[in-house]
């Protein structure tokens, strides 16, 4: 005679009272190795049959202590280091906090310098977008082809930034008052071709995916974020977007040179995954309207602020709060210079757009099968370089 | 809207005509083939750091670092390591002993390059660095990181050919600063003295080539002043006035609470050199030396010659604007000067409490 397993809930194939088959709930952690997880992340599911009922996100397996070291390090230490955060987007996350460093030092940027600064965000908001999307697609089980036919696309803008920074990814390129080294006249033609030829790859992009019928099945209705959970949630970025919030940094803060250029923000209605990954075709398209604005008015001049000292950098006492819209979400950086001191932040915050979004993560996922817990993870966008800091 | 999987349909055109376009568009076949082809790397590309020196007869002798040890101090990760060489007596040589960079360690942030004030470190663009071991083998040393301007020339044609340009100006100056000197001191490593130094060696004022500024010209009092300063030093002419401008505290202790009043924290700015130069400014006296040289000058030179004299800017001064913040009090930190280590910091800390201020 067989005995059943635990004696509180026998295992047991009589009818349940809906008729059907009596199950019970299984907990199954996902991660941290997964590689539908983007990272080191951990999600514990608890499954009844395969539809999820709760699930907790793990987080920390990648933390390095990056607040900490800042804390410990004269201000421009910690630039490279802001690189290594979210390590699609460098040139923002150097954005974003050379902004908040500026804002508390009152530095004046040049005006070539802003622009070369939009020029390389917007860029970077392209690739990171075309690879999400890419990523999201390989969550799916399109094995290899919507991804490399992104990684193709970035590679080409992975290209100009190392003309320009000398590392494709770790561009470590802003600096306080402006950015490294001046553009030259031949990266802005590659700017400027990358920018010609981007609408025929998003054209073909779409072709092969938005009306794709598996993708439309897969994604329309899946993890549906409500608009005011998103509020209340200070979810930011596209997702945010996409579930009907309006709220762009560039439009609310204006900050650098953003007031000057003609761009809308796309909005979504249901929010649901399908929203997410249409969001950020059309992000991409508005992206590259201001990029064809930034490079037809770049002005001539110097690209950094000549006051600013490279050594022995001194920071007024004081907080400030500096922060972009991150192709992401919201990344901000919180910084306090100390009351005779100055040389190196005394509190240093970062307010990762990807950590917060990833708070909304269960209530997206319940009631939907695990296999959609996977690109509904994928649609957040996450980097665990940025949520784990 | 057309047949159910219409959306599918033209998704596999599309990949059709990526498979098929890729054996014939150059844009569509992006791989390359690596050991067997390279893709030729931008000129700003970056890895890891080497050092330059001039002369490939002589690596070690040429080269450019001095060992102020600023990129040790300012890199992020602390990767690197520099002990400064040293003869049998305990002088500093202004050269490394040892210089390593732990490339396991190092994140390639350039900011020691940036950070360098003699132009000594730069960035490598050789990114075939793999090695049989994970230890001593990732480690760099002085022998490995030594690398030939020509070398430099190669791979970033544009930025050396700054960077030689820049060296060459500021050789060109300084031999003109220092001509005139030759008549004024002995040639600068002889060991003693013949005399305990005149106080301003500058005063004996050089019959050299005069700049004036015109009687008309557009300035004020205080700037015509700062700019005959200038002038001389820059032209290696004395008019008199220069030397005594250029020190902010004279001797007096009375004096100091003035001149801090008057001398913003920051912005101190480099004294200028009387003609003939400072005689202890020279980095290869040794500490003894250079103070018997400054024997009976005001503090701020006394402090000025306990300095390493590589104006290598580690305090955020050269060596002259460093010992005046001290002297005037704007500067209250004495162990600011990396290259002279606890040895200089040790001395500042002794001559300030004989000048009877802690």
């Amino acid at each position: 005679m067989i005995q059943p397993l635990t004696d509180e809930k026998p295992y047991t194939l009589t009818p349940g009272s809906d008729g059907l088959i009596e199950t019970q709930t299984l907990e199954v952690s996902i991660g941290p190795q997964h590689p539908s997880t983007h990272g080191v992340f951990r999600m514990d599911c608890v499954l009844d049959g395969e539809t999820v009922v709760a699930l907790k996100p793990v987080m920390g397996y990648l933390h390095r202590n990056h607040e900490q070291l800042a804390e410990k390090m004269v201000w421009l230490g910690s630039m490279p280091y802001t690189d290594r955060l979210d390590y699609f987007n460098s040139m923002t996350n150097n954005w974003a906090y050379a902004l908040a460093v500026e804002k508390l030092a009152g530095i004046k940027v040049p005006e070539r310098a802003e622009y070369i600064r939009v020029i390389m965000s917007e860029l970077t908001r392209l690739l990171n977008h075309t690879c999400v999307i890419g990523f999201m697609l390989q969550d799916l089980g399109a094995w290899g082809t919507p991804l490399l036919y992104a990684f193709r696309e970035r590679e080409k803008i992975l290209d100009l930034f190392e003309a320009v920074s000398g590392s494709r990814m770790m561009c470590n390129y802003m600096r306080f008052g402006g950015v490294r080294v001046n553009l030259t006249d031949q990266d802005l033609v590659v700017a400027k071709d990358i920018v010609s030829r981007y609408p025929g790859f998003l054209d073909e992009f779409e072709k092969l995916l938005t009306s794709n019928e598996v993708l439309l099945a897969r994604t329309q209705r899946v993890g549906i974020l409500p608009k005011e959970l998103a509020i209340n949630a200070s979810i930011s970025g596209p997702v945010a977007r996409a579930s009907g919030v309006e709220y762009d940094v560039r439009k609310v803060d204006k900050y650098g040179v953003y007031g000057r250029f003609d761009f809308r923000v796309p909005v979504g209605d249901i929010g649901d995954v399908y929203d997410r990954y249409y969001i950020r075709v059309l992000e991409m398209r508005e992206s590259l309207k201001i990029l064809q604005q930034a490079l037809r008015d770049i002005p001539q001049g110097p690209h950094i602020a000549p006051e600013v000292k490279l050594r022995n950098f001194k920071v007024p006492p004081g907080d400030g709060y500096g922060r972009i819209e991150a192709p992401k979400g919201e990344l901000g950086f919180y910084l306090v210079s100390e009351e005779g001191g100055g040389k190196q932040p005394y509190r240093y915050h970062v307010r990762p757009p990807s950590f917060v979004n990833l708070t909304t993560l269960e209530d997206m996922c319940l009631g939907h099968k695990v296999a959609d817990v996977v690109i509904v993870l994928g649609s957040i966008d996450i980097v665990l370089g940025e949520v784990d800091r | 809207m057309g047949f159910i999987g219409k959306g599918l349909f033209e998704g596999m055109i599309v990949t059709a005509r990526n498979f098929v376009g890729s054996y014939f568009d150059k844009e569509r076949m992006v791989t390359v083939q690596y050991p067997e082809e390279r893709v030729q790397v931008p000129e700003n590309s970056r890895t890891f750091p080497f050092l330059v020196f001039d002369d490939d007869k002589d690596p070690a002798g040429t080269m450019r670092c001095v060992a102020c040890k600023i990129c040790e101090t300012d890199c992020p990760p602390q990767c690197i390591y520099i002990v400064m060489d040293r003869d049998e007596k305990g002088k500093p040589l202004q050269r490394p002993k040892a210089f390593d960079i732990d490339i396991s360690v190092c994140m390639q942030c350039q900011i020691c390059v940036e950070v360098c004030p003699f132009d000594a470190i730069k960035m490598d663009n050789d990114y075939e660095k793999s090695q049989y071991g994970r230890f001593d083998e990732l480690v760099e040393h002085l022998p490995q990181l030594l690398k030939s301007n020509e070398y430099y020339n190669r791979i970033k044609p544009t930025e050396a050919t700054g960077v030689d340009a820049k060296l060459k100006a500021d050789k060109e100056k300084k031999a003109k600063k220092a001509a005139p000197a030759t008549a004024v001191k002995p040639a600068a490593p002889v060991p003693k003295p013949v005399a305990p130094a005149a106080p301003k060696p500058a005063a004996a004022a050089v019959p050299a080539a005069r700049i004036a500024i015109p009687e008309d010209a557009p300035f004020t009092p205080e700037q015509r002043q700062w700019l005959s300063g200038f002038l001389s030093g820059v032209g290696g002419s004395g008019t008199g006035v220069a030397p005594a401008t250029a020190l902010p505290a004279p001797t007096g202790e009375a004096t100091a609470p003035v001149a801090e009043a008057a001398a913003p924290a920051d912005a101190a700015p480099a004294a200028e050199a009387p003609a003939g130069g400072w005689p202890w400014h020279d980095p290869g006296l040794g500490m003894q030396q250079r103070l018997d040289l400054a024997k009976d000058t005001p503090l701020a030179d006394k402090l000025m010659a306990a300095m390493a004299q590589t104006d290598c800017h580690a305090c955020g001064y050269d060596c002259r604007g460093y010992a005046d913040a001290i002297a005037n009090g704007a500067e209250s930190d004495l162990s600011l000067c990396l290259p002279g280590e606890a040895e200089t910091a040790n001395m500042l800390k002794k001559l300030m409490e004989g000048a009877g201020k802690t």
